[in-house]
């Protein structure tokens, strides 16, 4: 049973190698070939730079013809901000929902879980027509009310999820004392739900960081891109400067990466532990 | 178990719940409401009119959809646009959820060593944009650059390779495998999770009972799993009919080569929009738009009727 | 010819050493009962036999086989587990049949087997009921049914009634008592509540820290435990120990003395002045009197009263409790002064390092 056992692992770990070599591989590819010289990116293309061939071409070309640094500045002032509100009102909701319980809560409930089944993307007629009676066409303030908007539903049901689990008696205890509500929801509760902030983070950051749709819908000068329609243009434009290319899409590959390693063990727990009901 | 709610807020004035419950629902249903809900009924809405070119609108009921599923001009890309959808959707539930369950099937093994190592790995390409996948790819499979075609050459099998993104009869493929690729993470990780609540007292006596790993798991975890992968594929129909990044980003707007790659978002914004080719049509962007709801609206009902059938007899 | 024979078993975790040189043998149709505080190595060992966990060294032979290398269906084994792990999607029959299914039992065979087995443990109506229908204790039955369908050379019970209600233990206890008399199986039953193990076994292994620290039948362990961790465990209450010195040995009698002892006049035998010793009493063996070979005193802290016998509490001098079993109704009033005798068969004496001295 040993021996038995011993060579599964092994066949086992080489699947897991080799597709894991498969997950990481174009990556590896893309960014060891954005350090290199136009003639080595196509000579030898598996080669790591060395240094004859290493080059920052590529890069120099992208700070000087796109707008990068302002892309990422929109990128993270979009997300972080939405992120925020997501997370204020959905805490702020599922409070409600769990302790304040009323007639119509189920209905509520219901009326919010469509917004996790159903794309928003299916109302953008309607929604650059209000964006644009509201004068918020091409702002950075739309494409955040959009995000809230689609985050909440997902946010508000997990966050559901852990406030049900504590205790009853903590809440009544501060009640008892005369604590109003809000202080008790700001002091008590918020502080409690800090594990919770890990899933939605993982449920909210990533799609908006990554969306392309409303950036494209909603902002059209270049001052208001976010990284990822940046990118995207700049690619289409340059498409056969193969070093610029390769350079732009290190660059919105690298921050993505050092964030996820950094927190992937609180991403991957959250996946895990909220998501599958 | 959830904790019972409050006896003090139970007997709390009724004046005082409902300002509570103002104050702290009132910003996320309004702006749910009005940024979600609101344009997903105006859009409806819209759908029954039509604009002529002096930009008046003017109701016309029906007649947008039966222009649509009608009208060749309108029906061919449509129904093109919709097979195409099938096809991508199918490439997903026959590809990415199998190798999926598989991966989760082999991480949840006990004893695996390396396991958060591979997770995390693995999951990586979930992280990241569409763009940057699919351009990533794109210049991988791209013959000018020859990584692809180099690679396939050194396992012997270089006839095979061929431009397959620029191809009619591969791009949309080649397409659904991409994004396959940059997606098994999910159904990866929410079935490892599944299989991680079956006790393992189940599977010792699965062990005891004669039964090798293969079996176990086609017949003990496979089985106790399977609500998670119902979830999993009504989570990739939504995913898949609300794809668009992907095509706009390798392929643009007109999601060629002749329209191969065109699915319903890409015939969504293009009809919206407009491109090079037609005037942006509100109205008929809004009657795509309402019907891609339809659609995915079916697919979610299924899945509920269907699932909530079987959930019960799954509890542990 | 023993049905079980595990030889000088070890089992490692990297430095911390689970399973110690554990020898053992098993008579056909014997029930051995594996019992000690957790962590002893109980459930460990009777996943060895089983096959779900290898050994670091040692050999496995069952019904005269050397199964070390072989998986768990090959034994000739059937395990029941603490928490009946049953496969929640089928039903009772075929959670019965489905092992059957794989080891190649013809359909007919399956069948009368398991009508069998569910006519033995009263589970005819329940066959088509899943087990989330089913209570605790008919979901023990199914577990047992399982198990019994597999008809193995040796059954295995890993601490199967510790997930039930008091009452429901003790009528799962005397159904497990008769399945053991009408099938004449060979049962090793892993627990860690010692009246379970005084009650079903034909002979008890009581572990400790991965070792045997004594096997026997539960009566000889009773009257006759061999250190003093089996005289600790074994007996509920548990056995009183005062800690003693031997002063003088004379006449082929030793006099030792120690907290609370205000006589104790042994046979010498084998002890010597100045000997550490504990001396153990049970609590059941203790009477009310004031002169004999063991007198132990005390003034009583409190009294449990449980009905036709109490329980009395003693504070001794070195402030440390005893337990004298009372009975009847007059029972002592805490603050009252206690003298309790023994007969010198009920003393039992341990050295310094715990073991049995005769």
């Amino acid at each position: 049973m040993t021996v038995e056992q011993r060579a599964k692992s092994l066949g086992v770990h080489l699947v897991l190698i080799a597709y894991s070599a498969l997950a990481v591989g174009p990556l590896l590819l893309v960014v060891m070939n954005s350090f290199k010289a136009r003639n080595a990116i196509f000579g030898a293309p598996l080669a790591p730079p060395d240094a004859s061939t290493f080059s920052l071409v590529g890069y120099e070309k992208v700070f000087r013809a796109s707008n990068i640094l302002t892309y990422f500045s929109n990128s993270l002032i979009v997300t972080l901000v939405s992120m925020a509100l997501v997370l204020l009102f959905g805490a702020m909701a599922a409070w409600a929902l769990t302790e304040y319980r009323f007639r119509g809560s189920t209905a509520l409930a219901l009326f919010l879980s469509i917004g996790i089944m159903v794309p928003i993307r299916l109302g953008s007629v309607a929604i650059l027509n209000m964006m644009r009676s509201a004068g918020l066409n091409d702002t950075l303030t739309a494409l955040i009310l959009i995000y809230v908007a689609q985050g909440l539903p997902m946010a508000i049901f997990i966050l559901s999820e852990f406030m049900q689990q504590i205790p009853t008696d903590l809440r009544d205890a501060a009640r008892c004392d005369g604590v109003p509500e809000t202080r008790i929801f700001l002091e008590v509760v918020a502080p409690l739900l800090r594990p919770a902030i890990a899933t939605v983070a993982v449920f909210t950051i990533v799609p908006i960081w990554n969306d392309l749709w409303f950036p494209l819908i909603l902002t059209s000068s270049d001052s208001t891109h976010t990284v990822t329609l940046g990118v995207q243009q700049f690619l289409g434009q340059y498409i056969t400067d193969w070093n610029s290319v390769l350079a732009a899409l290190s660059m919105a590959i690298l921050p993505v990466v050092v964030i996820y390693v950094i927190l992937s063990r609180q991403l991957i727990a959250g996946l895990t532990s909220g998501a599958v009901k | 178990m959830p904790e019972p709610v409050s006896q003090i807020v139970a007997q709390m004035p009724r004046r005082k719940r409902a300002g509570l419950l103002l104050l702290f629902l009132g910003p996320a249903v309004a702006i749910y409401s009005l940024f979600s809900i609101y344009p997903l009924i105006a859009t409806m809405a819209l759908s029954t009119y039509t604009s002529d070119p002096s930009g008046a609108r003017h109701f016309v009921g029906l007649a947008n959809f039966e222009t649509l599923l009608g009208n060749s001009l309108w029906s061919k890309p449509f129904w093109n646009a919709l097979g195409n959808n099938l096809i991508f959707f199918t490439v997903h539930m026959c590809v990415q959820n199998p190798i999926g369950i598989a991966l989760a099937g082999l991480l949840s093994l006990p004893g695996l060593k390396l396991k958060g190592l591979y997770r995390t790995v693995m999951f990586l390409p979930t992280m990241l944009s569409v763009v940057i996948v699919g351009f990533s790819w794109n210049l991988i499979l791209s013959p000018l650059w020859g990584v692809a075609a180099g690679a396939l050459k050194a396992v012997g099998l270089g006839s095979l390779f061929a431009p397959w993104l620029g191809l009619e009869s591969s791009a949309l493929v080649t397409l659904s495998l991409i994004s396959v690729w940059q997606f098994v993470g999910i159904p990866m990780m929410l079935i490892y999770a599944a299989l991680l609540n079956i006790p393992e007292e189940l599977i010792d006596a699965a062990r005891v009972d004669g039964l090798g790993h293969f079996r176990i798991f086609f017949h003990i975890k496979l089985p106790l799993v399977l609500p998670t992968i119902g979830l999993v594929s009504v989570l990739t129909f939504v995913a898949n009919f609300n794809a668009f990044d992907l095509i706009y980003s390798i392929k643009g707007a007109l999601a060629g080569p002749n329209f191969a790659t065109d699915i319903l978002g890409t015939f969504f914004y293009r009809t919206f929009f407009g491109n090079q080719l037609q005037l942006g049509n509100p109205t008929m962007g809004a009657a795509v738009a309402t019907v891609m709801f339809f659609i995915i609206l079916a697919g979610v009902c299924l899945y509920l009727f269907l699932v909530q059938r079987r959930i019960r007899r799954y509890a542990l | 010819m023993a049905n079980l024979r595990i030889e000088h078993l070890n089992k490692r975790y990297g430095a911390a050493t689970v399973l110690n040189d554990v020898s053992l043998s098993i008579e056909a149709g014997e029930f051995v009962v594996l019992v000690g505080p957790s962590g002893c190595g109980k459930s460990t060992l009777l996943r060895m036999i089983a096959g779900l966990d290898g050994a670091s060294s040692g050999d496995i032979h069952i019904a005269g086989r050397l199964v070390n290398t072989l998986a768990p269906a090959e034994r000739g084994i059937a395990m029941v587990f603490q928490s009946y792990a049953l496969y929640p999607h089928m039903d009772v029959r075929k959670n019965m049949t489905f092992g059957l299914k794989f080891t190649g039992v013809p359909p007919a065979e399956r069948k009368r087997r398991v009508a069998e087995a569910a006519r033995m443990l009263r589970l005819e109506e329940l066959l088509e009921r899943y087990p989330r229908d089913l209570s605790g204790g008919q979901r023990q039955r199914v577990a047992i049914g399982r198990a019994i369908v597999r008809e193995p050379a040796v059954f295995l019970f890993d601490e199967p009634l510790s997930n039930l209600d008091a009452a429901l233990r003790v009528s799962t206890r005397v159904e497990i008592a008769r399945l053991h008399r009408m099938l004449k199986a060979t049962i090793v039953y892993v627990t860690h509540d010692q009246v379970e193990a005084m009650t079903l076994a034909d002979r008890i292994v009581v572990m400790n820290k991965g070792r045997l620290e004594q096997v026997g039948k539960p009566l000889d362990l009773y009257y006759a435990p061999a250190n003093l961790f089996v005289a600790g465990f074994i007996g509920s209450p548990a056995m009183n120990f005062f800690e003693a010195k031997v002063e003088s040995v004379e006449g082929g009698r030793a006099r030792v003395t120690g907290a609370g002892l205000r006589n104790l006049d042994l046979p010498a035998t084998s002890l010597k002045v100045g000997d550490a010793l504990t001396v153990g009493v049970r609590p059941e063996h203790l009477a009310q009197g004031t002169s004999g070979p063991f007198v132990a005193e005390g003034v009583v802290e409190l009294v449990e009263r449980l009905g036709e016998s109490s329980f009395a509490h003693v504070r001794r001098v070195d402030d440390r409790l005893f337990v004298a079993e009372v009975r009847g109704r007059e029972t002592p009033t805490p603050g009252e002064r206690m003298t309790l005798i023994a007969a010198t068969q009920d003393v039992h004496v341990f050295d310094a390092s715990g073991l049995r001295v005769s």
